[in-house]
């Protein structure tokens, strides 16, 4: 069963092509990791599938329905949960509580002037729950903000994982990183996705991360699909080291 | 009738073109600084008040040309001194802070001018009117819309020709790579907002032939101004200039009909307009916020 | 409990114990409770701002109009409907609340500086129609010709309109009731949506967060509560003012809860006294008192940004 189908789709910024006649599907708990030299349009590739703008052509299928003209909150309350680039967390409140807010939203709570204390319990415990999948259970009181870059992604993610997605959507997480970080959320990554079984989309260009991490390499240069398979097919093809040359890996 | 709509029509379109030349310099700080400036009326009523001490000594004329390019200076040292610390920082100082800044301006007029208002000598051979059937174009108003006119389109060679022109339209889409170019940001900022002054000043020149002089007659234009831009849409001087002359007219007709009415017209115009094309007439899509 | 839960508590009983004192220290300062009462009111109007603006993060400059609204509301019902009091705040507060749910459908796609013009200028629709509408709202004279009424507990009738400490007790009530309202709204969980609005909208946008729909929401109360300041504003004087609408007005008001800090709860009403008091001071002493307020506003941007309270290290809602 597909998690994600995404059909022949186009993106036009006016007479610029970002992206050109991609299709991709993911299946339950795979792994895919999208890679390409630098403009190939691998970030309005992820802006199309989380909701920043629709298609100009071609459809996105999650979870059996249609979500192409659905806003972005409206693809997250459906399961999609997506990191960004630079990180996106609430940098002046604590870790707790930026993983509380997530898993309040995803409990149906955003509207409610009042929670029971049951209830408030129940999501203290997700919430525990979720630090410890990331190993942030002893930095809960701390400041997201005053966190180093790594312990950031880490929560970050922890947020995206409080909202119980079906499909976890990882811009570039390594992104800034040095050698000890970029290993520590490896790490985790690899956890989500072996121990947990989540599934999961990431954009890449730390090539030591991809080849470890993924069940699927996609390549996209210039907008295109250029190949698709497992890391040793990949490794292998001429033509995506062509589009490569050049680019140190 | 025709006469009567001709008369308020013309009406509207002179008080439009005023509406224009306010709202275009509002519009040039806004887009290029993200600043609100408040105190945009504050510098039309010190464009007028100069004018009114400097035209003993320079005659009209004088003042018509040397007024504005003063106001501007004033402009540039507020710009310099006050607004500048506040760029990097969340837009509500800057708003608040022009905010201040005119009731410092129109107390700070009332003082050493006095509460009073100030009468305006305007060269005799403007005041006539240019026919007994036409007897409300005056010369003097014929001479404002050509002034406005000539300033305008003085501005869009400016922003089209100039190097400066070219910075400013540049820095309107991508400051930040503007400033990745080597350009100095902040003196194009001071620059751009000297621009918008100086069009404020003119405004207060015209404006004291027309209407007198008096400490409280900017902030009756800064609405309009505001509204002219919402109209016309947010990051389009062209816009801003179709909105502004858009409302002038529509308060002049609406005064055919219904003259309790015309002020409040430009309000429904502009509510009208925020629901069938948010953005405005001409407006940008992402130039929200 | 823990030392910051104690801290709370202390502070907390530190200004409620103030307040409920406020006409027995204030007069050997040299005050009178009706400035008190004053400061109240205008307090609950900052904090109301503050609302949207410190807590949501939302630019919001027109609020006066809803302020003006509510006060014409309880007046006109006091002149031309029934002589009740409660009956005068609730409609007064409906007006300002619903007029501003109704405007804020088409303000909130807007954001920064676009949306702080427009709500300058929706605001100014209502401070026009308040000074046209002659007929009704008494033009540039403001509404007069209504006063607050005693209210009718069944047993006793609690006279507000001629003793002043009565009236200061009847509106610091109203002012616990609005208070402690929103205090309960930031501490729920649709008030932490605020704050995530506040802290990072994007981020907000992808945890699923209808933002523009919350953003109306938070306006929306915000202007409900407005509405209820002004409508008690025109209590206090018995009377309602064209210019308590115009945009002027909201910078008051803005400032208030800058100057107090605008990441804390109780900032705006320290922001109001401080200004309400300087105000007061500053028009008795000299005719260009307007430059001195405005030289404030750009004293406080420039030097004190953060405000008075916000030298505190993290105000929790």
């Amino acid at each position: 069963m597909n998690v994600l189908e995404i059909n022949d789709v186009t993106k036009r910024f006016g007479n610029l092509v970002a992206v050109r006649d991609v299709s991709l599907n993911v299946a339950k708990g795979e792994m895919c990791a999208i890679i390409g030299p630098n403009g190939a349009g691998k970030t309005t590739f992820f802006n199309l599938i989380s909701g920043f703008f629709p298609p100009t052509s071609g459809n996105i299928v999650f979870d059996g329905r249609d979500i192409t003209r659905l806003s972005t909150h409206e693809r997250v309350t459906r399961g999609m949960a997506r990191t960004f680039q630079i990180t996106e967390i609430f940098p002046e409140l604590t870790v707790f509580e930026n993983v509380r807010i997530s898993a309040e939203v995803a409990g149906g709570y955003r509207l409610r002037p009042w929670i029971g204390r049951s209830d408030a319990a129940k999501l203290h415990a997700v919430v525990e729950e979720t630090l410890k999948l990331v190993s942030l259970e002893g930095k809960a009181d701390r400041l997201v903000g005053e966190l180093a870059h790594g312990d950031q992604r880490a929560a970050e993610i922890a947020m995206a994982l409080a909202l119980k997605p079906h499909l976890l959507l990882l811009d570039e997480p390594t992104a800034g990183m040095g050698d000890q970080e970029t290993f520590q959320v490896t790490q985790l990554i690899r956890r989500l996705h072996r121990e947990s079984n989540y599934t999961i989309v990431l954009i890449e260009h730390d090539m030591r991360v991809v080849f470890h991490l993924a069940d699927r390499i996609c390549v996209l240069d210039q907008g295109r699909m250029l190949a698709q398979g497992t890391p040793q097919e990949i490794a292998t093809n001429e033509s995506v080291q062509a589009a490569y040359l050049g680019n140190a890996a | 009738m025709t006469q009567l709509l001709l008369f308020n029509v013309t009406n509207g379109l002179i008080i439009g073109a005023f509406y224009v030349l306010m709202a275009l310099g509002l519009s040039l700080i806004l887009n290029l600084s993200n600043v609100i400036n408040f105190a945009h009326g504050g510098f039309l009523v010190i464009g007028g008040y100069i004018a009114y001490t400097i035209s003993p000594y320079v005659g009209f004329w004088g003042a018509l040309l040397l007024a504005p390019p003063l106001t501007a200076v004033i402009g540039l040292a507020v710009e310099r001194v006050l607004i500048r610390p506040l760029y990097g920082r969340d837009p509500l100082y800057s708003l608040l802070l022009t905010f201040g800044l005119a009731f410092i301006i129109e107390d700070g007029t009332r003082f050493i001018w006095g509460p009073q208002g100030k009468p305006v000598t305007i060269p005799p051979f403007l005041a006539q009117p240019l026919s007994n059937e036409l007897f409300f174009i005056t010369g003097y108003r014929l001479f404002m819309v050509a002034v406005v006119m000539i300033a305008v389109a003085l501005l869009f060679q400016l922003l089209r020709y100039t190097r400066l022109g070219i910075r400013i339209r540049a820095g309107t889409l991508d400051l930040e790579t503007v400033a990745a170019l080597g350009i100095n940001v902040q003196m194009l900022r001071s620059l751009n907002f000297a621009v918008g002054i100086y069009l404020a000043g003119l405004s207060g020149v015209l404006a004291a032939g027309q209407l007198g002089l008096e400490p409280t007659m900017g902030t009756g234009l800064l609405m309009p101004s505001f509204i002219a831009i919402i109209v016309g849409g947010i990051g389009s001087l062209p816009g801003t200039l179709v909105g502004g002359l858009l409302i002038g007219v529509a308060s002049g007709l609406t005064a055919v009909f219904l003259p309790a009415a015309s002020e409040a017209v430009i309000y429904v115009l502009m509510a009208v307009v925020l629901l069938l094309r948010p953005r405005g007439l001409f407006g940008e899509e992402g130039m929200m916020s | 409990m823990s030392a910051e839960q104690i801290r709370k508590l202390v502070l907390l009983a530190a200004i409620w114990g103030a307040l409920l004192l406020a006409p027995y220290w204030m007069v050997p300062l040299g005050g009178y409770t009706a400035l008190a009462t004053r400061v109240l009111v205008l307090g609950l109007a900052a904090m109301s701002v503050n609302f949207l603006l410190g807590f949501t993060g939302v630019l919001s400059f027109g609020h006066a109009a809803y302020f003006g609204l509510g006060a014409y509301g309880a007046g006109l019902t006091l002149k031309f409907l029934v002589a009740s009091t409660p009956l005068a705040l609730v409609l007064g507060m409906l007006l300002g609340g619903l007029c501003g749910a109704i405007l804020g459908t088409l303000i909130v796609r807007r954001r920064g500086v676009y949306f702080a013009m427009v709500t300058i200028a929706f605001g100014q629709v209502f401070y026009y129609i308040a000074f046209q509408w002659s007929s009704l709202t008494g033009g540039d004279d403001g509404l007069r010709g209504f006063s607050r009424q005693p209210i009718d507990f069944g047993l006793f009738k609690l006279d507000i309109l001629s003793s002043a400490d009565n009236f200061y007790y009847f509106v610091l009530f109203c002012f616990a009731l609005v208070a402690g309202a929103m205090a309960f709204i930031l501490r729920s969980p649709f008030g932490r949506t605020m704050i995530a609005i506040r802290e990072n909208e994007r981020r907000a946008r992808f945890l699923g967060i209808p933002v523009e729909r919350h953003i109306w929401i938070a306006f929306t109360l915000s202007c409900f509560f407005m509405g209820f300041a002004g409508a008690l504003y025109a209590l206090v004087n018995n009377f309602a003012d064209p210019r308590g609408l115009h945009y002027s007005q909201s910078g008051d008001f803005v400032m208030m809860a800058v100057m107090g800090g605008m990441r804390s709860f109780w900032g705006p009403l320290l922001g109001a006294a401080v200004f309400v008091v300087l105000q007061d001071y500053l028009s008795s002493i000299t005719v260009n008192w307007m430059s001195f307020v405005g030289l404030l506003f750009v004293l406080v941007v420039l030097f004190f940004p953060r405000g008075l309270l916000g030298f505190l290290q993290r105000s929790k809602a």
